[in-house]
């Protein structure tokens, strides 16, 4: 039982970052102009590249190595979130997911920059600069959509009520709550979802956008424990095709 | 029949006479991208992107132009914002080639000075200058600089750029780590040799 809490941790960051970055990587070529069809697929490979690092910690922890993990498990195997699962959609919800969801990977890295857990603590240093730029790519889209035209306000309102309970489910209770916090892990699910609110509604505040945070909002539980929409395991299948072909394929 | 290449038409090949000129505002402007590679090199011009305004110009530029190689920091102008003096043949420094009377009359402002040393290379920073005007600042950029012999010079006022702060120069830092981005990461001279061969035998 040593190391699960870490372990939970672990898997569900990696998760949530392999599948959004899978994801976001389906905007390459199709992308809504040449300059953010570069900036989304780059971050999208960053995305990959955390798993990655994410996996090779569990695997020092006594896991797998990461491409098994990363491609030979199941859809209920997976701890990700399922706002991360679902269909690219429009740009107005791509952008509004990677807008909720990189605020809070901002935060979570941050807290996670004097972890009791080491490797983390380090990996969270490390890749600051690169969730800084996400984030600073999604404020300023955000910002420059939401004061745009009648179009773009009403398309990124629209996507920010669909996905906002979507993304309360990014903070769904750890059954290790307590001891992740008490072993200095991480500061817990809590605390950076009330840093995550603040620093949205800070933004949407510069905005003709809206948002009651505080409204009776349902999160979308159920990722965190394997839990997932009919979306899933097709993206798992397509990830993993080289792989199930040929096992031993190099590049 | 009728054409449907740019280029013909805007030579208008065969009296092609349907309307050139696009829709106004149907495409964003241009903003001119600068970058640092590394501690030590001068900021250096590395091509545009279209951009509403001057954030999302440098938020573009960021993954456009420093996404692989090299980057310790990255300015942004408007494309717009750029003075250039003609370009020079041979010996001949771009600077001589500016003859129109400079301005007489403006407020004292600080420009920034580029060269570009040899026709399609960068251009390069060398140097601030005060003055008065866009021509101005090309004759103080020779006074200052003129003994480089730049094949054309840029001038841009300061505070038309756009940085990153200093403490975001951590935008940059797992950069060397993305080799992975260049062709030349991929060894694959080896593989391609043996499986041709698996095939031709």
């Amino acid at each position: 039982m040593e190391n699960q809490a870490a372990k939970e941790l672990l898997y569900k960051m990696a998760d949530d970052a392999l599948i959004i970055g899978h994801r976001n990587s389906e905007w390459t070529g199709i992308g809504p102009m040449l300059e953010e069809d570069i900036s989304f697929s780059s971050m999208a490979q960053d995305k990959i590249g955390h798993s990655w690092a994410l996996f090779k910690i569990l695997n020092k922890l006594g896991e797998n190595e990461p491409d098994i993990v990363a491609f030979t498990r199941n859809a209920e195997q997976f701890h990700n979130c399922q706002m991360v699962e679902f269909p690219i959609g429009e740009y107005n919800f791509s952008l509004v997911r990677h807008f909720f969801f990189d605020l809070a990977e901002y935060h979570r890295y941050e807290m996670l920059e004097d972890s009791s857990l080491g490797d983390l603590a380090q990996l969270a240093r490390k890749i600051k600069g690169e969730i800084k730029y996400h984030v600073l790519h999604a404020k300023t889209w955000m910002k420059n959509l939401g004061n745009s035209t009648e179009e773009a306000v009403s398309r990124l309102q629209g996507s920010l009520n669909e996905l906002y309970p979507m993304a309360l489910g990014m903070f769904e209770p750890s059954p290790f709550e307590d001891q992740i916090v008490s072993d200095g892990i991480f500061g817990g699910e809590s605390e950076l979802m009330s840093k995550w609110r603040s620093s949205v509604m800070e933004i949407i505040d510069q905005t003709q956008l809206e948002l009651n945070i505080d409204g009776d909002w349902n999160p979308l539980y159920g990722g965190r424990s394997g839990v997932h929409t009919e979306h899933l395991q097709p993206l798992l299948d397509e990830m993993s095709e080289v792989v199930r072909t040929d096992p031993a394929a190099e590049w | 029949m009728e054409s449907l290449d740019p280029r013909v038409n805007r030579m208008k090949i065969g009296g092609f006479d349907g309307e050139l000129h696009k829709e106004a505002m149907d495409q964003l402007g241009t903003y001119e991208v600068f970058l640092i590679p590394k501690d030590g090199k001068p900021l250096e011009s590395v091509g545009p992107v279209h951009a509403s305004d001057a954030e999302m110009a440098f938020v573009f530029a960021k993954e456009a132009f420093s996404r692989r190689f090299e980057c310790v920091a990255m300015a942004v102008c408007p494309t717009a914002s750029i003075f250039p003096s003609p370009v020079s043949e041979a010996d001949i420094s771009a600077y001589d080639l500016v003859t129109i009377p400079a301005e007489t009359e403006g407020e004292n402002r600080q420009y920034e000075v580029f060269h570009m040393n040899k026709r399609g290379k960068f251009h390069k920073h060398v140097g601030s200058v005060e003055a008065i005007g866009d021509i101005d600042a090309l004759y103080k950029g020779k006074d200052e600089y003129g003994v480089d012999k730049p094949k054309n010079v840029w001038v841009v006022p300061t505070g038309d750029f756009h940085f990153n702060a200093e403490e975001d120069s951590d935008l940059w830092a797992t950069l060397p780590e993305k080799k992975y981005r260049d062709a030349i990461f991929y060894k694959a001279g080896e593989k391609i040799q043996r499986y041709k061969e698996s095939v031709n035998s």
